[in-house]
């Protein structure tokens, strides 16, 4: 069986859209969310990429910040993943998060 | 409470079915996964199967968005549990009367499909927490890192982007095997987990309305995914060789996907009143807009939902959705559990806002 490759969460920051564009299109990195445009102009992407490959994009006009450790972090998430079977015993129903209540 | 194992989302399913046999029947999804694991999706809704019109909602597609079939899962048991004790249900500071559950029950079948992907939400939540694809090895030619093929890239609309889309488009997509995130599979529909969806959508032919969650972005997409929507020129479509080459660049006039505009519009509408059920929990910002503006794509699932009777003249239009939820693809289960309170709101008002 596989093991988890390392993958950081980058916010990948250009100077303008074209820019952006352009790094996506030679880059191809895995994008989380979509473009956003900040206060200053620029345009931001939120990535996940391996150590080498946040290196390998940055470029001119292009700034790459470091969120987290998006493997660790998915890691950390797994612990929180249910074990067994909730539900297997005859009387355990899901029950919805929203409140059930009559009308005024 | 914590997240679903895969084995949870099944037994979540089969559970609703049992506990509320007078309000929904469990489906059998007739194709097993590459790694054996069944499928199964509710049909939700009092009156007999086929009797109103359909939403479809699948979720689970990518591997690594697991909140996806807890949204559905909740969903459906809001839904079940609140038609039998003849309450409403309150999401946050967003409530809908015990009348309004009840006219999505008696008047709408809502089919709910949690889990399309069953094998890579497995290995996500066991082995590689980002993994996003299915786990089918048949293209890998023997190797791991080459395992797997994005379901959502799958389905049949504009299969052929080399020859669809113009080269500087970026679409995403990719027609290698080794590309770990949107490889789309030798031919459309090679998957069975796409396969399972189109089932649904033909064993449902009065299906009108489809939504597929993804994360995350905080959107609420609508059709077109491969470039700009425009309602006036009808030449300018996906079956129009004549525009090859030319799709899927922003901003120009060379191509934009043609959509009659009382569909744009009610896409729209559809999209703005998901967002506004979703906002009155607390205050989530989440924006309709066409899926071509979170970026490029082919062969996606809300895209062939619509293309279908466009496609063949026989099957019936179904407007497609995707909703993009929250702002990363694991939070913690604590800020998870608001997510799915949300968008189930935010789903309610959608199939309110179908049947109004």
């Amino acid at each position: 069986m596989s093991t988890a490759r390392q993958l950081l969460r980058v916010r990948v920051t250009a100077k303008d859209a074209e820019t952006l564009r352009s790094l996506l299109r030679e880059a191809r990195p895995d994008v989380g969310g979509r473009p956003r445009q900040g206060e200053d102009g620029t345009f931001s992407i939120e990535a996940y990429a391996s150590p080498e490959e946040a290196e390998a994009l940055e470029r001119e006009g292009v700034v790459v910040t470091t969120i987290e450790d998006a493997t660790a972090t998915g890691r950390a998430r797994q612990a929180e993943v249910g074990e067994g079977d909730r539900f297997a015993p005859d009387d355990a129903v899901p029950r919805g998060l929203a409140l059930k209540v009559k009308d005024a | 409470m914590s997240y679903l194992n895969t084995t949870e989302v099944e037994s979540a399913v089969t559970s609703l079915a049992t506990a509320f046999p007078s309000a929904c029947d469990l489906i059998d999804l007739p194709e097993p996964s590459v790694e054996g694991r069944a499928g199964h999706a509710l049909r939700i809704g009092t009156a007999p199967a086929g009797t109103h019109d359909c939403v479809v909602l699948i979720g689970g597609v990518h591997a690594r968005e697991w909140g996806s079939c807890e949204i559905l899962v909740h969903l459906a048991a809001d839904l079940l549990e609140a038609g039998t004790e003849g309450a409403g249900l309150a999401y946050g500071g967003k409530t809908y009367t015990a009348a309004q559950v009840r006219n999505v029950l008696d008047n709408l079948d809502v089919v709910v499909f949690p889990l399309v992907n069953p094998d890579g939400r497995h290995y996500s939540q066991t082995v590689d927490p980002m993994w996003r694809k299915n786990r089918n090895p048949a293209n890998s030619g023997g190797d791991p890192s080459r395992i797997g093929v994005d379901i959502n890239r799958n389905y049949d609309f504009l299969f052929d982007f080399a020859t669809a889309f113009d080269p500087t488009a970026g679409v995403q997509v990719s027609d290698d095997p080794g590309d770990i995130q949107v490889y789309q599979g030798p031919s459309p529909f090679s998957e069975p987990e796409t396969r399972n969806v189109r089932w649904l959508l033909d064993a449902f032919p009065r299906t009108r309305w489809f939504v597929d969650v993804h994360s995350y972005s905080e959107d609420m997409l609508f059709v077109w995914g491969d470039d700009e929507n425009q309602s006036l020129d009808p030449a300018k479509n996906f079956r129009n060789t004549a525009f090859d080459g030319k799709r899927g660049v922003a901003g120009d006039l060379a191509y934009a996907e043609f959509i009659p505009k009382d569909d744009a519009d009610d896409s729209t509408v559809l999209a703005e009143q998901f967002c506004k059920g979703l906002h009155g929990v607390r205050g989530r910002a989440y924006s309709p807009m066409s899926a071509f503006h979170l970026y490029p794509t082919s062969g996606t699932s809300d895209d062939y939902a619509y293309s279908r009777h466009i496609a063949d003249p026989h099957k019936g239009k179904i407007l497609g959705f995707t909703i993009e939820w929250g702002k990363s693809f694991h939070p913690p289960w604590s800020e998870m559990k608001r997510i799915v309170l949300d968008v189930d709101s935010g789903l309610v008002q959608f199939c309110l806002t179908a049947l109004a």
